[in-house]
């Protein structure tokens, strides 16, 4: 046995070449079914599990490139979900404003904010509607939670709105509860109050509504609510801090109310005065 | 050691998907170069007989499973042609880049000539079709692969020279 195993380490190039020439010989002299066994029990023995190492080595490589796709697809999907959060924010406020004008008697005209003050305080925006549309000089302009402010200037397309929020404005005001009646004021564009007398019934939580005085807002529109009183400097008066309701900060669906000052109709009336000389 | 198995695997790798994907567009007279058989001469004039003998032998079953013939057709013939040029392993003998070009047409027409003759055992046919086949085909696929093979042979002459100079 020992010498067998010396010949084949010597002559182990001549042994190698025998050993497949026979296994290669026993391979052709087979049947066809042999040949397709042992064709098969070769595939899978041999060469599948090496196809399988290979085909994973390639696996890797297509994991990279599927990588890319996906984060590719990832962004996409992101863009297009963002958009479809916007749509469904935009549809809710939709919703609410279609709400909104169930509620009022008045015709309303719906606009979008197209441009806003860029100033700090942040006093006016511009809506995408003008004079084509029927919106005239004054007209109020109202959001889903009250009042936002009145036109100023109107152009064939676009319409200029000065905000409540604007210091020049004045609002006549009053709480819905006590019927108290003042003018909201604001020095900052920031903190909103009204002065009223000491002994008038105002308390911290009273809503507060248009008084429809002053003729440009009809009665009994939502502006805010009280949130602090504070003393006067004149001990007469109290002044009484407005929170307001609007959110001027996220101002992006209004309605124009189709709605002429009440003075509209006197002003003719009084340009037709004749003064005595 | 196991460099050089990693370096001959990623050859016959690189071999065996050139010439499934790039051979067939390179084809003349439909006669393709052999990639596979040229591998395993340059493996077999490196690496001596038996390396080259076992990887002949399971190239050539490999093409056996993978091809429509008879099981050990490829593997006997490869074999064969893997031992024949192993015998004139470098490190035993010095052969100028001539006598490797006769060499590799003999390697092509040892081949074939074992893979018909078992065909014609298997299949009948006689020994004049084998001689018809021979010159008519791989007579032209050795010289097509003698062509590309000898880039590399001729590269590796020079590169010696260079560094021998």
């Amino acid at each position: 046995m020992h010498w067998i195993f010396e010949f084949v380490v010597k002559n182990r190039s001549i042994c190698s070449l025998v050993f497949t020439i026979v296994l290669s010989l026993w391979m052709i002299s087979g049947s066809p079914e042999f040949q397709a066994k042992t064709a098969r029990l070769l595939t899978v023995t041999i060469f599948y599990p090496l196809q399988v190492t290979f085909n994973n080595a390639t696996h890797i490589k297509n994991i990279f490139s599927e990588n890319r796709r996906l984060n590719q697809e990832v962004a996409t999907l992101n863009t297009e979900l963002s958009r479809l959060r916007e749509m469904a924010a935009e549809n809710e406020r939709l919703r609410g404003l279609i709400g909104l004008s169930n509620e009022f008697t008045y015709s309303l005209i719906p606009v979008r904010v197209i441009a806003r003050d860029p100033s700090a305080e942040s006093k006016g925006i511009v809506v995408n509607a003008g004079r084509r549309d029927g919106v005239q000089m004054w007209m109020p302009l109202v959001g889903e939670k009250g009042i936002v402010g009145k036109v100023i200037q109107v152009m064939n397309g676009v319409s200029m709105v000065q905000l409540i929020k604007d210091p020049s404005n004045r609002t006549s005001i009053m709480s819905r509860r006590s019927r108290t009646v003042s003018i909201l004021e604001t020095e900052n564009g920031n903190n909103f109050f009204f002065r009223c007398r000491s002994h008038e019934d105002v308390q911290v939580g009273d809503t507060i509504v248009t008084s429809g005085l002053g003729g440009i807002y009809p009665k009994g529109l939502d502006v805010g609510q009280v949130k602090r009183i504070t003393d006067s400097q004149n001990p007469l008066f109290k002044r009484v801090w407005v929170e307001l309701s609007v959110d001027f900060d996220h101002l992006e669906e209004l309605f124009v109310m189709l709605l002429s000052p009440q003075w509209q109709s006197f002003r003719a009336e009084f340009d037709s005065l004749e003064f005595p000389k | 050691m196991l460099k050089n198995i990693f370096k001959w695997a990623g050859l016959f790798v690189l071999a065996f998907v050139l010439q499934t994907t790039l051979v067939p567009s390179i084809s003349i007279f439909q006669f393709r170069p052999d990639l596979l058989m040229l591998v395993l001469f340059a493996l077999a004039l490196k690496a001596g007989v038996i390396p080259a003998v076992y990887i002949g032998f399971f190239l050539g079953l490999a093409q056996d499973l993978y091809s429509p013939s008879i099981l050990g057709q490829n593997a006997l013939s490869k074999t064969i042609a893997g031992f024949f040029a192993g015998l004139f392993n470098e490190k035993l003998v010095r052969i100028d880049p001539i006598f490797k070009a006769v060499l590799l047409l003999l390697m092509f027409l040892l081949n074939d000539s074992v893979y018909l003759i078992v065909q014609m055992v298997k299949t009948g046919g006689s020994m004049q079709g084998i001689g018809m086949e021979l010159i008519t085909a791989t007579l032209p696929r050795a010289l097509y692969s003698l062509l590309l093979g000898m880039i590399p042979i001729l590269w590796e002459n020079y590169s010696q020279a260079t560094v021998r100079r």
